[in-house]
């Protein structure tokens, strides 16, 4: 790595391969560019590099358990639901690149090829106009430079490639898209749908659109990918390739043109500007192995480091032109960061319909997209929430006793328990200047740039938000006779939810925003950002789809532009 | 005795599981390197006779066959903090002391009528806070629980394990679904 002939030299330089990165490297490779991808951590090829894929439970040693001497060292990390024994190699554990915490921040992240897209939840609702004119409507961050119809040609081109399966629902607040077809609602799911469907109009119980390949189409096989297979071990590494990740798709689609080369352990430091030109003009690199500083030059730059370290780079890409961060002039580089609420649950159990149960397994759940505040202002708090939704029967086991006795009990046919429902509330919060990403002025990692600071927490209206969600999720599970109800918050820090968001916001005015409508740095146009960090405002619905589409349209717009010969 | 003696019995302990077929052979029970927790040979041999009279071997394995008193011993030692690790330690001397009170003798040398009646009395405090000699023995069967159930065995002959379904039936009569 690193040697002299190395070619420096390409046609577009995409920071990061995960959920946004893939994206751009696919279009860049497809429409003819010499694309450098240069990711911080290591390769992962698919099927290659998924050491527990086909492991069965036993063969564990620690059963899935985390033993308590990483637990002990990794606080953070240990947090998250999927850090087990089985994927904990795809996170970064706390002590690999530290931050600064001013406030408690639980910051998950992955760090190789493929990002964290190995191990997401593979929810991919559409965000819809209620999500892009919220700002403007209720009066703050700034107006999204766009609306739903920009964007929604791009969500279909997405979702056929990548493969999202789904219903078409009609919902004004979800729109519909191109699907797959979907899995069944469980018993109860579908009683529950009929239950609020009699009450309310505004109220929909759904199945959860999710990118599980459960019908391939001719795309998905040319991708060499096949038919989920319903292991519910996604986090590990699909050996079918039944859902997205870049590693199965993106990457190696890119990989075919021979326009890709993708560069490991490559830690950005910052992004080149050349004051003459007035643009930037490449990128500054530190190899991981070596510790070696190289630069490497594309007439144009995209910035998929995943939200906070897409923040770290260009707050750390300073110049005579940018003291303060590329393209900073506004000043609001890092602030406006938001986030999704996730602390509040409401479970129960229901004793109806025991004669039924499920069979197999199913990657997702039901959802209840978003229902307050949606077509006016009515309650005291802004925006509103959506939520995941199950019902689920697991089996029932005594384990009283010793001896023949217990045993003949633990051999026998199982007894299966009630049916245990839950909704996960997934709050919008509200991008406010007070919550923000800036450097530590002294510290520094191993790669000498310096350590991120962040200073985010809930407000008043996320508190609020928590207490309409429990009481209307109450009302409902009554009505629909459940028992045992139970509300729980679970107070966790923000960023366990994952889905950080903002910092490099778009916006139509560059004295309050960063990029314009085309995710361009308002004040150098050759740099794009199409990751988390170019949110405006965080909707209830997961983010990632969103974030391949906004990747997929401006890197066709990027091309073009080059063509014309205005970057 | 040191480890390296408590070690080697139970190499020997496990050498007499061999008539077991091979697949029911667990891969972790020849590899007990304690770190944190010190064992005595006796304190294993216990260990493993209280995981036999949970779930004993008959005409189909138990917990001995599974291995379940030596992934017991390494998941104390290995994902306990080490305050619930000093709970289990003393918790376990407790429970020796206990025997040696009640029946002037090992658990390993006692009847299995002994045996019986000493963990009939413990079931029935299970309930009891701030016992110890309950709270090792409710540690020790979870684990002999989780070690059976998550066993080979018992994942591939009892309750089959199925790591690819292939499907999804979001409804179906209690009686057409695969455990």
């Amino acid at each position: 790595m690193g040697n002299n002939n190395e070619n420096r030299q390409f046609d577009a330089i995409v920071i990061g391969s995960g959920m946004s990165g893939g994206w751009a490297a696919k279009e860049f490779c497809e429409k003819g560019l010499k694309t450098l991808v240069l990711e911080r951590g290591r390769d992962v090829k698919h099927l290659k590099d998924y050491p527990t894929t086909n492991m069965n439970p036993w063969e564990f040693k620690h059963r899935g358990r985390i033993p308590y001497e990483i637990e002990k060292d990794n606080p953070v990390i240990s947090k998250c639901y999927a850090f087990k024994e089985d994927a904990m190699h795809f996170f970064v554990k706390d002590n690999e690149h530290p931050y600064v915490q001013e406030k408690p921040f639980d910051w998950i992240r992955g760090y190789q090829v493929g990002g964290k897209s190995i191990m997401w939840a593979r929810q991919t609702q559409r965000w819809s106009n209620f999500d892009f004119e919220g700002p403007a409507r209720d009066g703050f961050a700034v107006d999204w430079p766009i609306r739903y119809n920009d964007i929604a040609d791009w969500y279909s081109y997405v979702e056929k490639f990548a493969g999202i399966s789904g219903n078409k629902d009609g919902i004004d607040t979800l729109p519909d898209g191109e699907f797959l077809p979907a899995d069944d609602l469980t018993c109860v799911e579908t009683y529950f749908k009929e239950q609020v469907a009699k009450k309310y109009t505004d109220r929909h119980v759904i199945y959860a659109r999710c990118a599980h390949l459960t019908k391939p189409n001719d795309i998905h096989l040319q991708q060499g990918r096949g038919q989920c297979q319903k292991r519910n071990l996604c986090q590990r590494g699909c050996p079918f390739g039944g859902y997205y990740n870049s590693n199965s798709t993106t990457i190696p689609w890119a990989e075919k043109t021979g326009n890709l080369t993708l560069r490991t352990h490559s830690v950005v430091h910052s992004i080149i500007y050349d004051d003459q030109k007035q643009k930037a003009t490449g990128v500054r690199v530190v190899d991981a192995n070596t510790k070696e500083t190289l630069e490497f030059f594309a007439p144009v730059i995209f910035v998929n480091a995943a939200a906070y370290n897409t923040n770290l780079i260009l707050l750390n890409s300073t110049s005579n032109r940018f003291p303060n961060g590329l393209g900073n002039d506004s000043g609001v580089l890092g602030k406006y960061v938001a986030f999704h609420n996730y602390r509040a649950r409401v479970s129960a159990k229901y004793d109806g319909m025991l004669d039924s149960i499920t069979d197999g397994r199913r990657p997702t759940s039901a959802y209840i997209p978003r229902f307050r505040n949606v077509y006016k202002q009515e309650t005291d708090f802004l925006r509103g929430y959506a939520m995941t939704f199950s019902a689920s029967r697991g089996t029932k086991q005594n384990n009283d006793g010793f001896g023949n006795d217990l045993k003949t009990k633990l051999l026998a046919e199982p007894e299966f328990g009630p049916w245990y429902v839950g909704a996960g509330m997934m709050g919008e919060t509200i991008p406010k200047e007070t919550n923000f990403v800036t450097l530590d002025p002294v510290k520094k990692d191993e790669w000498g740039i310096p350590l991120l600071k962040i200073s985010i927490d809930y407000d008043d209206n996320d508190e609020k938000m928590i207490q309409d969600f429990f009481k209307e999720l109450t009302t409902m599970f009554t009505d629909a006779g459940f028992i045992d109800i139970k509300t729980s918050d679970s107070k966790q820090a923000p960023g366990l939810d994952i889905h950080e968001m903002g910092g490099v916001r778009m916006g139509n005015d560059p004295k309050t925003s960063m990029l314009n409508k085309w995710h361009q740095l308002h004040a150098c146009k050759n740099v794009f950002v199409t990751d988390g960090a170019s949110m405006t405002s965080t909707s209830t619905q997961n983010p990632s789809l969103t974030y391949m589409a906004f990747t997929a349209r401006a890197a066709n717009y990027a091309v073009e532009q080059l063509k014309k010969g205005t970057l | 005795m040191n480890r390296r003696t408590a070690l080697k019995n139970c190499f020997i302990v496990t050498a007499g599981v061999a008539f077991i077929p091979s697949c029911m052979q667990e891969k972790s029970k020849s590899s007990l390197l304690l770190k944190n927790i010190k064992i005595s040979s006796e304190q294993e041999q216990l260990m493993a006779d209280l995981s036999d009279t949970i779930i004993p071997t008959t005409d189909t394995p138990g917990a001995k066959d599974v291995g379940a008193h030596l992934f017991a011993l390494m998941m104390i030692d290995e994902c306990y903090q080490p305050d619930e690790q000093k709970k289990f330690m003393s918790g376990m001397e407790a429970f020796q002391n206990l025997t040696k009170k009640k029946f002037d003798k090992s658990f390993s040398k006692l009847t299995p009528q002994q045996r019986t009646e000493l963990l009939t009395e413990l079931e029935a405090k299970k309930d009891e806070k701030d016992n110890e000699v309950v709270a090792f023995y409710k540690v020790a069967k979870g684990m002999t629980l989780q070690a059976f159930t998550g066993s080979q065995y018992y994942l591939t002959k009892v309750r089959v394990y199925e790591m690819a379904p292939g499907r999804f039936h979001g409804c179906v009569p209690v009686k057409a679904a695969k455990a």
